[in-house]
C-alpha cells in the first residue's frame, strides 16, 4: 500500500499535475467553441483562466518551503516559495473580472437587438443536425 | 446530433493530452525541485533584499508595488478602460423607457422580509472595517490594495440590492463611478511624478520630497500612496459595471 | 496525506465540474455550480502555497457569481 502511494506521488510530481492542467485548458477552449449559448461561452472562458493561473502557481512550488512572508530574519533563498508568479497572477485575476464585466454588457446589448442569445437563431448556421 | 459531437470531443481531448504526456515524460521539470531554472535567476535577489531595501515584510507586496511598479500602473489603467467601455456599450435608453414606467411603482414597495432587513445592517459595517484592516496591513502580513477595493465594492453591493430603493444610504450614478476611477489612476501617476521634482526618475521612491532618516521609510510611504490609488480605482470600476447592468433589469413580484 | 495527492483530488473535482458545465441545460443551476468551482479553485491555490492569490480569488468569485445572476434575471433561463 505504501509502495502504491509512493508511485502515485512520483507520477503526480513528474507530469501528472501538468497533464490535468492541460486537460482543463482543453475542456475550456472546447466549451467556448462548441456551445451555442453565449452565456455558457463566458463561463467556459473563466474556466480557462483558472487553469492558466494554476499552471503558473504550480511552477513556483518548492519542497519543505514556507510562505513568502519574513517574520524575524531572512533564512536564505531556498526556504521561501518563489514570490514572482504570485505578483503576476494577482494582476491576471483582477483583469479577468474586468473582461467578464465587459462581456456581460455586450451580451445584454445583443439580447436587446436580436431578442435571443442562441447562436443558431442569430446566424442561421451552426452544427448540422 | 449535438450531444454526440460533444461527447466525442471531450473524450478525444482527455485521451490526446494524456497520451502526449506519457510519450514525452521529461518535457517540464518536476513540481517541487529547488534547482529548476525558474528559481535560479532573479527570485533569489528579490527574497534576500526585500526587507532591507523596501521595508516590507510581505515579499509579494514588495515585488508588486516596488520592484514591478509599472505593471501595476497599466493594470489600473486597464480597469479604468473596462469601466468606460461598459458604459459606452449600454448608453442608449431607447427601449427601456417603456418598461421603466411600469416598474417604478413596484420599486417603491419593500419586498424583502424582516430577517434580511435587520441582518444586513449588522453585516455591512463589519465588512467595511475589515476592508480598512486588510488595506492597512498590506505590508506586514497578507493583504494589499486589490482585496480591500473588492471588499468595499461588496459592501456597496449588499446595500444597493437588498433594501427598498428609497432608503439606501447613497447611490453612485454611472458617470460618477467612472470619474472616481479616473481619480484613482490620477493619484497613482501623481506619486510617480513627485520624485521628478527632486532629481529622480519616474516612480523612484528614494527621492520623494518627505524628510526621513532611513531610505526604507521613504519606500514605505511610496507604497502606501500607491495602494490608495489602486483601492479607489478597483472599487469604482466594480460599482460602475454593477450600475450599468442593474439599470436594464426589472424586479417584478 | 501528502500535498500532491490532495492537489490531484481537487484537480479531478474541477475537471468533473467543467464537464458538467459543458453539458448543462438550466442556466441558474449552472451559476450555483460555478460558485462551487470558484471555491474549489481557491482551496487549490492554498495547497500550492499562494495565500494572497487565494484571498483575491475568494472575493472575486463572489462578485462574478452575483454578476451572472443579475444578467440571467433579464435573459431567458433555459438553454437548448
Amino acid at each position: 500500500m505504501s509502495e502504491f502511494i509512493y508511485n502515485l506521488e512520483t507520477f503526480l510530481s513528474e507530469n501528472g499535475i501538468y497533464a490535468m492542467t492541460f486537460i482543463l485548458l482543453g475542456l475550456g477552449i472546447f466549451g467556448m467553441v462548441s456551445c451555442g449559448n453565449y452565456m455558457k461561452k463566458i463561463m467556459c472562458m473563466n474556466i480557462m483562466q483558472v487553469s492558466i493561473i494554476f499552471f503558473f502557481l504550480a511552477l513556483g512550488q518548492k519542497e519543505h518551503a514556507t510562505l513568502p512572508v519574513i517574520v524575524e530574519n531572512v533564512l536564505g533563498a531556498d526556504a521561501y516559495i518563489n514570490p514572482l508568479p504570485h505578483a503576476l497572477m494577482l494582476t491576471a485575476i483582477v483583469v479577468s473580472l474586468g473582461t467578464t464585466g465587459v462581456a456581460l454588457a455586450l451580451l445584454m446589448k445583443i439580447k436587446e437587438i436580436y431578442g435571443t442569445i442562441e447562436e443558431e437563431e442569430i446566424t442561421g448556421k451552426g452544427w448540422k443536425k | 446530433m449535438k450531444n454526440k459531437k460533444k461527447i466525442i470531443g471531450v473524450v478525444l481531448i482527455i485521451v490526446a493530452v494524456s497520451g502526449f504526456f506519457f510519450k514525452f515524460p521529461n518535457i517540464i521539470p518536476a513540481v517541487d525541485d529547488a534547482k529548476a531554472p525558474v528559481h535560479s535567476y532573479i527570485s533569489g535577489f528579490y527574497i534576500e533584499n526585500a526587507i532591507s531595501q523596501t521595508g516590507a515584510h510581505n515579499i509579494v507586496t514588495a515585488v508588486l508595488a516596488d520592484y514591478r511598479g509599472f505593471d501595476t500602473l497599466f493594470e489600473t489603467c486597464v480597469m479604468l478602460l473596462a469601466g468606460i467601455t461598459a458604459l459606452m456599450v449600454l448608453s442608449s435608453t431607447a427601449k427601456v423607457g417603456k418598461k421603466q414606467k411600469v416598474s417604478k411603482e413596484i420599486k417603491n414597495a419593500s419586498f424583502s422580509g424582516t430577517i434580511i432587513d435587520t441582518a444586513f445592517r449588522v453585516i455591512v459595517p463589519i465588512i467595511v472595517i475589515y476592508a480598512f484592516y486588510v488595506f492597512a496591513h498590506g505590508e506586514s502580513s497578507l493583504g494589499g490594495g486589490f482585496q480591500a477595493g473588492a471588499l468595499l465594492a461588496i459592501a456597496y453591493m449588499i446595500d444597493r440590492i437588498i433594501p427598498s430603493f428609497n432608503n439606501s444610504l447613497g447611490t453612485f450614478t454611472e458617470q460618477g463611478a467612472a470619474m472616481t476611477a479616473g481619480v484613482g489612476v490620477f493619484i497613482y501617476i501623481f506619486t510617480g511624478i513627485l520624485p521628478m521634482f527632486n532629481g529622480g526618475n519616474f516612480l523612484e521612491y528614494g527621492r520623494l520630497p518627505f524628510g526621513a532618516e532611513k531610505a526604507a521609510e521613504l519606500h514605505v510611504i511610496g507604497i502606501t500612496m500607491i495602494e490608495i490609488g489602486v483601492v479607489v480605482c478597483v472599487m469604482a470600476t466594480i460599482i460602475n459595471i454593477l450600475e450599468v447592468v442593474l439599470e436594464r433589469t426589472e424586479f417584478d413580484e | 496525506m501528502s500535498v500532491l495527492i490532495l492537489e490531484g483530488m481537487f484537480m479531478l473535482l474541477l475537471i468533473i465540474i467543467a464537464i458538467a458545465i459543458i453539458f448543462g441545460k438550466d442556466l441558474l443551476a449552472l451559476t450555483v455550480i460555478y460558485s462551487v468551482f470558484s471555491f474549489a479553485a481557491m482551496i487549490l491555490y492554498i495547497l500550492a502555497g499562494a495565500a494572497d492569490v487565494a484571498f483575491t480569488e475568494a472575493v472575486i468569485g463572489v462578485i462574478s457569481t452575483v454578476y451572472f445572476i443579475i444578467a440571467i434575471k433579464s435573459i431567458s433561463r433555459r438553454c437548448k
